[in-house]
């Protein structure tokens, strides 16, 4: 037994191992360290400071704001896109004539960078833009707004793009979980006599558990990643009203104060592992029991 | 009877309803392809507006004067590289993983899972890339998207290889085949679908990414596709028929490898994440 195990011979596992090692895994530690200096690009020298950057970040209103946008970020994301996602994917998976038309839509613009739906969206989302201009015409006047120039709004406003690009992605999978669940379980909850929303919660739901389970880490980790859209579509603006921690990290990056640029990276590290480790468990014990 | 008519309604209202909601999709990227070929002061509106006359001569003013040559050979060297690393290295190491129950195994497993939810840490990785010499440089950015992709590819690979029976490995043994021959002989054919679902998730997420180039592409000559369009807009801000060829310029590739590649992303999904 013990031969059979040697024959699969670990050097099998270096080349990823080391790739993944250096590039990934070493800078992730490094960062931990450097979170603690004041590592500067036009210093070669760097001092220990303790908790400086981190009190630093706390203190300061931008890197607050950031926080919080990234927060609101997330939070929105997971939700619209798992909400919309699965009311398509259960929508999309009664027997319509045009089922198959629909997901390829409603799945379309997730294989699009962030890239070009953030520039096709920065033009038509203007005060004057497409969207106000068919609001006023369907005499929504009240709803036209300065979509990204409005400082309380502008986060909002970029997380709905952010829903209309992928909600189709999570659809694909909830419709990869549905169909994975036995027909069988429905036909007995009919003979019983259960309503279609009983069967929803007590069959469709908890089958789709690990579905869901991808899904809300998926959107979550992603949430808080946030970069691309917001970098596109305002830079963080106006003023500093959609900064991300993201964009802070390259505004520090660039302002040279690369200690502070770590921090706030390790921060948004420490977040999304606290967050995120309950549901690997949970991912991982699913894998176990199977 | 009367419960099937119902149900057939329902589905009409349903079908009707969503039909409706895809014009939310649809309408967008109509108005950006319509726009691409129309002239700079046509497109204005961003409106449905058929263009008065078709300006095909927008996509070869945006090949030429965007530089965009030279930027899809970057982006196809860039991802189809990463991509082929990332596909050889990750898939081996998962079949081993797979195949060997030890601790040490379950904690290299781990070790590589945690990469899904852990956030890169952007600047060290620039000091390491620099500490290396190779900082701007193409092949920085081809090893630090293999990397950023491992944890999900291996993700992928183990779950489906832990389904090939171990008999099969066990018989190729005992005829006397490495381990070597027995992973390209034996796990590789098997594990083609995988490696086709892969090859298109990590082709696509590259394909489309700006965070890395952003920061690692110091130099214009490197420059991905994203990268040159992101600059094309800043300097061409008011030409947006333009802007909107280049971008359905960029999508095109991801658009036909989407076309081709659709069902190995659902069942690729369905088999990774759905069943683990």
């Amino acid at each position: 037994m013990k031969r059979a195990k040697n024959l699969y011979s670990y050097y099998m596992v270096f080349p990823a191992l080391l790739i993944y090692s250096v590039f990934f895994v070493i800078p992730a530690i490094a960062a931990f360290y450097y979170s603690f200096t004041d590592w500067r690009l036009d210093r070669m020298d760097l001092k220990f400071i303790g908790w400086d950057n981190f009190e630093k970040i706390f203190s300061d209103k931008t890197l607050i704001l950031a926080l919080k946008n990234t927060a609101i970020f997330a939070v929105v994301t997971v939700a619209g896109k798992n909400i919309i996602g699965l009311l398509l994917a259960v929508a999309l998976n009664m027997r319509l004539k045009t089922k198959n038309l629909l997901r390829a839509i409603f799945y379309s613009p997730s294989i699009l960078s962030i890239l070009v739906i953030s520039i096709l969206f920065t033009p038509m989302l203007r005060t004057e833009g497409t969207i106000n201009r068919v609001l006023e015409a369907v005499g929504l006047h009240s709803l036209s707004q300065a979509w990204l120039t409005n400082p309380s709004l502008v986060i909002w406003t970029i997380a709905i793009v952010s829903i209309w690009q992928s909600a189709g992605f999570q659809m694909a999978i909830y419709l990869a979980g549905l169909q994975s669940i036995s027909q069988e379980y429905y036909e007995a909850a009919k003979i019983d006599g259960a309503s279609s929303w009983k069967s929803f919660f007590k069959i469709t739901l908890p089958l789709l558990l690990p579905a869901i389970n991808i899904n809300l880490m998926l959107t979550l980790i992603g949430g808080l990643k946030v970069f691309s859209e917001v970098y596109v579509m305002t830079g963080g603006g106006p003023g500093n009203a959609s900064q991300v921690v993201g964009t802070i990290i390259l505004r520090s990056f660039g302002e040279g104060n690369w200690g502070l640029g770590t921090a706030v990276n390790t921060l948004l590290f420490v977040v999304v592992t606290i967050i995120a480790i309950p549901l690997l468990v949970f991912m991982r014990r699913k894998e176990v029991t199977e | 009877m009367g419960y099937t008519r119902k149900l057939a309604i329902r589905n009409y209202v349903v079908e009707g309803f969503l039909l409706l909601a895809s014009l939310l999709i649809l309408l967008p990227l109509v108005i950006l392809i319509l726009g691409s070929f129309k002239t700079s002061a046509e497109v204005l509106s961003f409106s449905l507006s058929l263009p008065d006359k078709w300006q095909f001569s927008n996509y070869v003013r945006v090949f030429q004067e965007g530089g965009l040559s030279r930027a899809f050979l970057n982006s196809i060297w860039i991802t189809g590289i990463s991509s082929i690393i990332n596909i050889v290295a990750s898939s081996a190491a998962s079949f081993i993983l797979a195949r060997r129950d030890t601790k040490v195994s379950n904690t290299i497993y781990m070790y590589f899972f945690m990469g899904l939810i852990a956030p890169m840490s952007i600047i060290t990785t620039i000091r390491v890339v620099q500490g290396l010499g190779f900082y701007g440089s193409i092949s920085s950015v081809i090893l630090i998207y293999a990397a950023l992709n491992t944890a999900f590819s291996v993700f992928l690979y183990s779950g489906f290889i832990k389904t090939i029976p171990k008999a099969l490995d066990e018989v190729a043994f005992l005829e006397g085949a490495s381990v070597f021959g027995v992973f390209f002989r034996i796990v590789t054919p098997l594990i083609l679908p995988v490696n086709a679902t892969v090859a298109i998730m990590v082709f696509m997420s590259v394909w489309n990414d700006i965070t890395i180039p952003v920061y690692f592409l110091t130099n214009s000559s490197t420059w991905t596709m994203p990268l040159s369009i992101y600059n094309f807009y800043g300097k061409y801000s008011r030409d947006w028929n333009l802007i909107f060829a280049n971008l359905v310029l960029t999508s095109l590739p991801v658009f036909i490898l989407y076309l081709f590649g659709q069902k190995y992303i659902v069942s690729g999904l369905t088999a990774g994440a759905v069943k683990g």
